[in-house]
């Protein structure tokens, strides 16, 4: 009785806690992310910069789409990464996400400009079609289309292993 | 450089806890007056400490110190200051300082209450502050509230997350905290017993008020989150499995098993393996809710997404925490054996088969929150535990449990009886219980077993707890005002529960402006719609006028809100809240005809949940408070 009681209080125990060790291990495990493939959905924006309205067509190649904002504090964590993606011959088009243009301006000046264009959603209406939460977020967009997204701040980690797979999969950039 | 100072108090205050530690478990003799005083002064330093850091912490918020990355990405200046302070707790790094200040008042308070001279306090400090040490390096180490934006800090801040900018979300965190780490008394004297290895002490009475206050705390607190998100989320119901719900009902249950075994170990020194293991378990499950609630591990509305490093070493952490109190508990099983035999139909048999079935229970909720994560490790696909689970493992158990409590009240301490089933008390509540389940069977015409077990085993708790009552009225014999309360609560609970699922009803409906549709007994008329502009938000409104078949009216107006600075799209619901029913409307989206998509619900006696769970919760208040004029 007594050791069946010593066997069990040791056992249970030691299951659960290993078990969470390789679920929490299992490199899969990144809340953010998610592989959801879909069209960008239509729309029409204006560039940030100068004001030529752009449609869904425009993002007919491969890219990577980055949501922003001046008032976002993270993004000015993730900026750095952005900009050493950029030089590497990565291309990353900007999503500007309820923002006012002349903010958003002032904030590039500052910290300088990872983006090949970016596009003025003021409204949110293209964020709120991706299903954007917050910023910031990223997408890789393959061919007009969404093959993987991340919530949150991209850093070396999360490139390496949520997007990179993908992009090495489908032979991208 | 203020940040600077409550960055190096709270520092400081985790240095003073080692301290303590060290003291209590490598000093060779902690139990001289000279050690022990040095542990309550050393403790004392240590969380006046981290309360000032605290305190200072909140000042920042309230002051908007944006340069603070924490309150910069989760307060603005907008903001009231009451929602201010609240935003602290509104996320990860926040709360876990909020847990860790809570967990060291309530070792400051027994530190304070609890006479020197008590042989298990040394220990019992000692293994407080070594958990507090551990959780103090978790966060500041990987999740640190103190992280500046320095030089530039951003103007304004990225507001708290609108569901949260509520009075009930600014209190249910706090209370839920409060009781989760409260159970550390418990715990920590079970282990400085285990460590001390004398079994003549009597650690039981030590913790008792204790650990009812704790529960009593963890009680209210699930009831607000019931609350909350009933009317805030929309969810609309009371209870949904949730992940994050079912790892605070898991110390719930672990802890009412824990408060009954520990009356009996006090008692009559009996169940005392119960007690301890108990003791144990419910520390570890409070434990366990923080790592599943910030490990990342889930995708809840509670979870804070986060990096796995964190979750790695809270699992770490608790790992070490279980481990060495399984290793005591194995070492020291065989010198604290119980007494005597617990004797056939005692109140100690009924209490330990309870205990049997609560642990049936719990085993089945982590099995619920934990199977979907170990499926999709293996499978690599998702899948959802939901309520018919739930339901087919609760519904049996609590009946049977409430049954046991039933008769559990004819039973004496330490005496077998014999029962006689034709007894006043019995029999009168079997019959009434009988009378009204066919009653209700007649009248609403239900089939649901279900439902009817649970309503007859409701009944059969307060009908035997009433005769309770009025038989001491009348005869003056003495009743456990906490036991009586406590019990018919639980009855009253099992009841609404019963009812609320067998009448509440809900139907989406799509409906014109200026129509009216017809739902149950209800006319519900679409008046107005409009869109209003507000400061940190623009919503959509509309108007109901809602007749009832008294020929009653009154105007509902729910809402859809989206606001700017996270671009967040929330629901507010239209209650209209009686005794018996609530009329809850959402509205959903506007269909392509014009007419908008509108869900009603009528839930019935859903205020009479939360109702038994506070009366449930004030029970433990009466009895903290009748241990205290006692003593």
């Amino acid at each position: 009785m007594n050791l069946l009681l010593r066997l069990i209080v040791f056992t249970v125990p030691t299951t659960f806690i290993l078990l969470f060790f390789m679920i929490l291990t299992n490199e899969d495990t990144y809340p953010g992310a998610d592989y959801d493939q879909f069209q960008v959905p239509e729309f029409e924006l204006k560039v940030l910069d100068n004001s030529i309205s752009v449609k869904s067509d425009f993002l007919n190649g491969d890219y990577v789409l980055n949501v922003w904002a001046s008032w976002c504090v993270t993004c000015i964590i993730e900026h750095p990464y952005l900009t050493s993606l950029s030089k590497n011959g990565i291309p990353i088009i900007g999503l500007n996400y309820k923002d006012e243009q002349e903010d958003a301006i002032i904030w590039l000046k500052k910290y300088g400009n990872p983006y090949q264009t970016i596009l003025h959603d003021y409204q949110g209406n293209l964020a709120l079609d991706l299903g954007v939460t917050g910023a910031p977020e990223t997408f890789l967009i393959n061919d007009g289309k969404v093959i993987a997204h991340y919530q949150g701040e991209v850093n070396d980690q999360i490139w390496n292993d949520v997007f990179l797979p993908v992009i090495k999969d489908r032979k991208m950039f | 450089m203020i940040i600077e100072i409550s960055h190096f108090l709270s520092i400081l205050a985790t240095g003073l806890f080692l301290l303590v530690g060290y003291f209590s478990m490598l000093t060779p003799s902690s139990n001289s007056r000279y050690i022990s005083n040095l542990i309550v002064r050393t403790y004392s330093h240590g969380f006046f400490f981290l309360l000032s850091s605290f305190l200072i912490y909140v000042w920042l918020a309230i002051t908007d110190n944006f340069s603070v990355q924490y309150i910069a990405n989760h307060s603005n200046t907008a903001l009231p200051i009451f929602y201010k302070i609240s935003s602290i707790w509104s996320a990860h790094e926040g709360s876990m300082f909020l847990w860790i200040v809570f967990l060291s008042l309530w070792g400051f308070l027994f530190n304070i209450r609890v006479k020197n001279s008590e042989v298990l306090k040394p220990k019992t400090m000692g293994v407080i502050s070594l958990i507090l040490v551990g959780f103090l390096i978790f966060l500041l180490a990987t999740s640190n509230p103190f992280e500046t934006i320095l030089p530039i800090p951003p103007l304004n801040g990225a507001d708290i997350n609108p569901v949260l900018q509520d009075p009930a979300l600014a209190i249910h965190p706090p209370t839920l905290y409060l009781g989760y780490v409260g159970f550390v008394i418990p715990f920590a004297c079970s282990i400085a017993f285990l460590l001390y290895g004398d079994s003549k002490i009597n650690w039981e009475a030590l913790v008792k008020t204790w650990s009812v206050s704790a529960w009593v705390f963890l009680t209210v607190g699930i009831t607000l989150g019931s609350w909350w998100a009933y009317y805030e989320l929309g969810w609309g119901g009371y209870w949904f499995w949730d992940p994050v719900e079912n790892v605070a009902l898991m110390p719930w249950l672990a802890a009412t098993a824990f408060i009954h075994s520990l009356g009996v170990s006090i008692k009559s020194s009996q169940l005392r393996i119960w007690t301890i293991l108990l003791s144990i378990l419910v520390f570890s499950l409070s434990l366990f809710g923080a790592f599943i609630v910030r490990s990342g591990i889930i995708d809840s509305v509670h979870a804070f997404a986060n990096d796995p490093d964190r979750g790695l070493y809270l699992l770490g952490f608790i790992g070490i925490i279980v481990f060495i109190s399984v290793f005591l508990f194995i070492l020291r099983l065989s010198s604290i054996q119980s007494l005597s035999r617990i004797k056939k139909f005692s109140k100690q048999s009924f209490i330990s088969i309870n205990n049997i079935l609560f642990g049936a229970l719990i085993f089945s909720v982590m099995l619920g929150v934990t199977y979907p994560l170990i499926y999709e490790f293996l499978f690599d696909q998702k899948i959802s535990v939901g309520a018919p689970f739930y339901n087919a493992i609760f519904i049996p158990i609590v009946v049977l449990a409430a049954i046991f409590l039933f008769f559990s009240v004819d039973s004496k301490w330490s005496r077998s009886i014999n029962f006689k089933f034709i007894s006043a008390p019995i029999s009168f509540s079997i019959l009434l219980s009988l009378a009204f389940t066919l009653f209700i069977m007649q009248y609403f015409e239900s089939q649901s077993i279900s439902v009817l077990a649970s309503i007859f085993a409701g009944s059969l708790i307060i009908f035997r707890y009433i005769y309770e009552i009025i038989n001491s009225i009348f005869s003056k014999k003495f009743i456990n005002p906490f036991s009586v309360i406590a019990h018919i609560s639980l009855g009253l609970l099992l009841i609404s529960i019963s009812f609320n699922s067998l009448l509440s009803t809900e139907r989406a409906l799509s409906i014109g402006l200026n129509s009216t549709e017809a739902y149950k007994d209800l006319k519900i008329s679409f008046k107005d719609i409009g869109v209003e502009n507000n400061t940190n938000y623009d919503s959509i409104k509309a108007t109901f006028l809602v007749e009832d078949q008294t020929g009653r009216t009154f105007n509902l107006k729910p809402e859809k809100r989206r606001y700017f600075t996270r671009g967040q799209i929330t629901t507010e619901t239209a209650i209209h809240v009686t005794l018996l029913r609530d009329i809850y409307i959402t509205i959903g989206d506007q269909l392509d005809d014009g007419s908008w998509i509108v869900n009603i619900q009528i839930n019935y006696l859903i205020r009479w949940i939360w109702l038994s769970a506070l009366l449930m919760g004030l029970a433990g208040v009466v009895l903290v408070f009748s241990n205290r004029v006692k003593t």
